[in-house]
């Protein structure tokens, strides 16, 4: 195997284990996001997720400044982590599609 | 991806940095290479392949008052933390760099990942990387100061480990690596700055440094270090 097919190689080895590593991060992360109602002037929380497919409100009422920033950092985490894992879905295929070739580059 | 890489690099390397753990470190690995730019000037040297791995060299043992968690300090930078092997060294993955903490391998050596619970992580111990240590110079990146073992070191030590190489690949990319900067360092004058690295190393390391010339049949950098006597 040539230098620069050593090098792809070792780095779909490392995509594939990232691809691993961002799916596991999104998984740990709490599901939904908060969202704050008015109702009769009091604010109260609904946590909104989808199940199955079906979009669901799941009444919190009142949440702690530490439950909010959780969630908040979670909805921080989630898009940051789907976007690197969108990266590397992306390197994968660039990288199996280049180790296709027969070529010993 | 490579600027994307590189903006994300002088990111890690400004928050190491602010943490104070740059000082207590040497960057090691292909991301040396650019960065000696400052070093070579006019002189044309070899722009490797670097990968995606950036590796940080910490003396063992580590004496810093320093205290950061690193995890932590890159997370909202998109790193997670990851295992390697059945050992359990911790790496610091993101899409576009892997971020990996190395110490010396001492006495019989053992695959036992090195705590460094200043850093809130550990270390990998591998051979041969006390030559790193021995000479360092220290270069400005984007204002931030980082500590490279000297390229005279850089080049011996490639040329140790590559006849220590599993994959063949690896071995090729690291003896090439090591000749081109051998080059790089007559053409700029060095000659005797190598020569002094090499007389500093032990000798068993001597042997070792001359097997690699000697199989990649470079006479010329063999009859300097060794004074014609090979």
């Amino acid at each position: 195997m040539g230098v620069i097919k050593g090098v792809l190689k070792e780095e779909l080895e490392n995509s594939l284990r990232m691809k691993s590593g961002y799916e596991r991060e999104l998984a740990k992360l709490p599901r939904g996001s908060l969202i704050r109602k008015i109702v009769k002037g009091h604010g109260y929380y609904y946590l909104l997720l989808r199940e199955n497919g079906e979009v669901k409100f799941i009444y919190k009422g009142k949440v702690s400044g530490d439950e909010i920033k959780k969630y908040q950092d979670a909805k921080e985490y989630r898009a940051k982590y789907r976007k690197l894992l969108s990266q590397v879905k992306k390197q994968i295929r660039f990288l199996r599609s280049s180790l296709r070739g027969k070529e010993s580059v | 991806m490579e600027k994307n890489q590189y903006d994300l690099c002088i990111k890690v390397l400004g928050r190491l940095e602010k943490s104070g753990v740059l000082k207590d470190v040497i960057l090691i690995g292909s991301w040396c290479i650019p960065f000696y730019k400052d070093y070579f000037e006019n002189v044309q040297y070899p722009t490797a392949i670097k990968s995606r791995d950036i590796d940080f060299l910490v003396p063992a043992p580590l004496k810093t008052n320093t205290k950061a968690d690193i995890p932590k300090l890159l997370k909202d930078l998109g790193f997670i933390v990851d295992f390697k092997g059945p050992e359990g060294y911790i790496q610091l993955e993101h899409s576009d760099l892997i971020i990996e903490f190395l110490v010396p391998e001492k006495g019989r050596g053992s695959n036992k990942p090195y705590r460094l619970p200043q850093f809130g992580l550990n270390a990998q111990p591998l051979r041969f990387l006390d030559l790193l240590m021995l000479d360092t110079i220290k270069v400005k990146v984007e204002g931030i100061e980082i500590n490279l073992p000297h390229p005279a070191n850089f080049a011996l030590h490639k040329l140790i480990i590559f006849q220590r190489r599993l994959r063949e690949e690896k071995a090729i990319k690291d003896r090439n690596t090591a000749i081109e900067i051998l080059k790089a360092l007559i053409n700029k004058g060095d000659a005797a700055v190598l020569l002094r690295v090499f007389n500093s190393m032990i000798p068993k390391w001597h042997k070792k440094v001359i097997k690699g010339l000697e199989e990649v049949k470079e006479k010329e950098i063999l009859d300097l270090l060794t004074g014609g006597e090979k």
